[in-house]
């Protein structure tokens, strides 16, 4: 697996997205839209599946974060995030959203505020996201698989340590250990970790 | 309440697992605080990345004509903006949002003299509310029944155990007795959630943990 995540450091794909979400936010190309619906519609229903969503919700919700990407995609800074990231934080806030009305709100329509720039983001910031990306991905191909498959349960699946612990059978102690030394080797040198 | 400690909440958030009372509390102290946005902003990455790593699942026939017909559909901007009040239109999103709409349907409640609150989210296992406490204002010394989680989003207030600022997140106890008052020199706005003494497992239980200890 380790091998296989060799890509995520390498810049051309994510370079592509980008191109493909900038033809989209310029030109509304259509083109451009297929292709990511292409490479990204598959996966987030995979991941949705992943989560307990039956065949029928996954399909929905993959429609409705694709539109968003059209429908958004000139509030996507290519300095800030990887279009990746963007599209699960789409998805994922979606899926908060949904939570949220069923949670007792009434529906909300204002533009999701996690798509827009962040008024307080200090200048260096973005130049500083564009690091930390690098980081991540470069730390993510050289992890060991051990604290990989840690990672992509906490990080992606969002299971609790102790839920980690239980399914791959390892001590707490360990699990908070070896996720704690990864995301520090991921985030780079950016912060000590505690 | 540093950006490292509580990976594990920020991981939960990042992943879409939190709580969506907690979620909106973690979105709003990162609007507040640089070392929690880059938490989140690492933990998203790292789920970004590997979603480019995910298999592929097969999508029904004609999915992409169906996402371009809804595409054709999109009604030209049906973007509302709320009703303006100057106060919560300089909250941190996402909170301005919610705010923003639950004073428009006439949500705010006077608590005491110098105190409102604005209910955000009820009718689940956990209540959050918007509280605007003006400068001096005493909350009625109390307790709870259950946790209480409070953030600082704008201004100041203080309390028997010492004094508050935007960022700052306080976690109260059943036995814990308090009166926060604010601070001299301006508005306070505090979010604040109570989860009503119930034990909670799964992720719930990782934030009392976190939170709580």
């Amino acid at each position: 697996m380790t091998q296989a995540l060799a890509h995520l450091a390498d810049g051309a794909l994510r370079a592509r997205h980008a191109e493909c979400m900038e033809a989209i936010a310029q030109n509304q190309s259509r083109e451009a839209f297929a292709e990511l619906f292409d490479f990204f519609a598959p996966r987030l229903k995979s991941f949705l599946l992943r989560l307990g969503a039956t065949d029928g919700e996954a399909e929905d919700l993959v429609q409705e974060v694709m539109v968003t990407v059209w429908k958004k995609a000139g509030l996507y800074d290519r300095r800030q995030a990887s279009v990746s990231t963007w599209i699960f934080r789409v998805a994922r806030n979606r899926r908060i959203d949904l939570q949220r009305r069923s949670a007792s709100r009434p529906e909300l329509e204002a533009d999701d505020p996690m798509l827009l720039p962040q008024a307080e983001e200090q200048p260096d910031e973005r130049v500083e996201r564009s690091q930390m990306e690098e980081s991540v991905r470069a730390g993510l191909a050289r992890l060991p698989e051990e604290q990989l498959v840690l990672l992509q349960a906490a990080f992606y699946e969002g299971l609790s340590h102790s839920e980690i612990a239980e399914k791959f059978n390892l001590p707490l102690g360990t699990v908070k250990s070896r996720i704690r030394l990864a995301f520090g080797r991921l985030r780079g040198s950016l912060e000590e970790p505690d | 309440m540093d950006g490292t400690r509580f990976s594990e909440l920020y991981s939960a958030y990042a992943a879409g697992r939190l709580d969506p009372a907690f979620a909106l509390m973690v979105e709003t102290q990162g609007a507040l605080r640089g070392d929690v946005r880059r938490s989140v902003a690492a933990s998203e990455m790292i789920a970004g990345a590997l979603l480019e790593h995910e298999s592929r699942a097969p999508l029904s026939a004609g999915a992409l004509d169906r996402a371009f017909a809804a595409i054709d559909a999109l009604a030209e901007d049906d973007i509302r903006v709320p009703a303006g009040d100057a106060e919560i239109s300089a909250l941190p999103e996402p909170l301005r949002a919610l705010a923003l709409e639950a004073a428009g349907q006439g949500g705010w409640k006077l608590a005491t003299p110098g105190i409102r609150r604005l209910p955000l989210m009820s009718g689940g296992d956990l209540e959050m509310e918007l509280y605007r406490i003006e400068p001096g204002a005493r909350v009625p010394r109390h307790t709870h029944s259950g946790a209480e989680y409070t953030l600082v989003v704008s201004g100041g207030f203080s309390d028997e155990a010492g004094g508050y600022g935007p960022g700052d997140m306080i976690v109260k106890g059943p036995d814990d007795v308090h009166q926060p008052v604010g601070d001299a020199d301006g508005v306070c706005f505090a979010l604040a959630i109570r989860d009503g003494g119930l034990k909670f497992t799964g992720m719930m239980g990782v934030v009392q943990r976190l939170l709580g200890g």
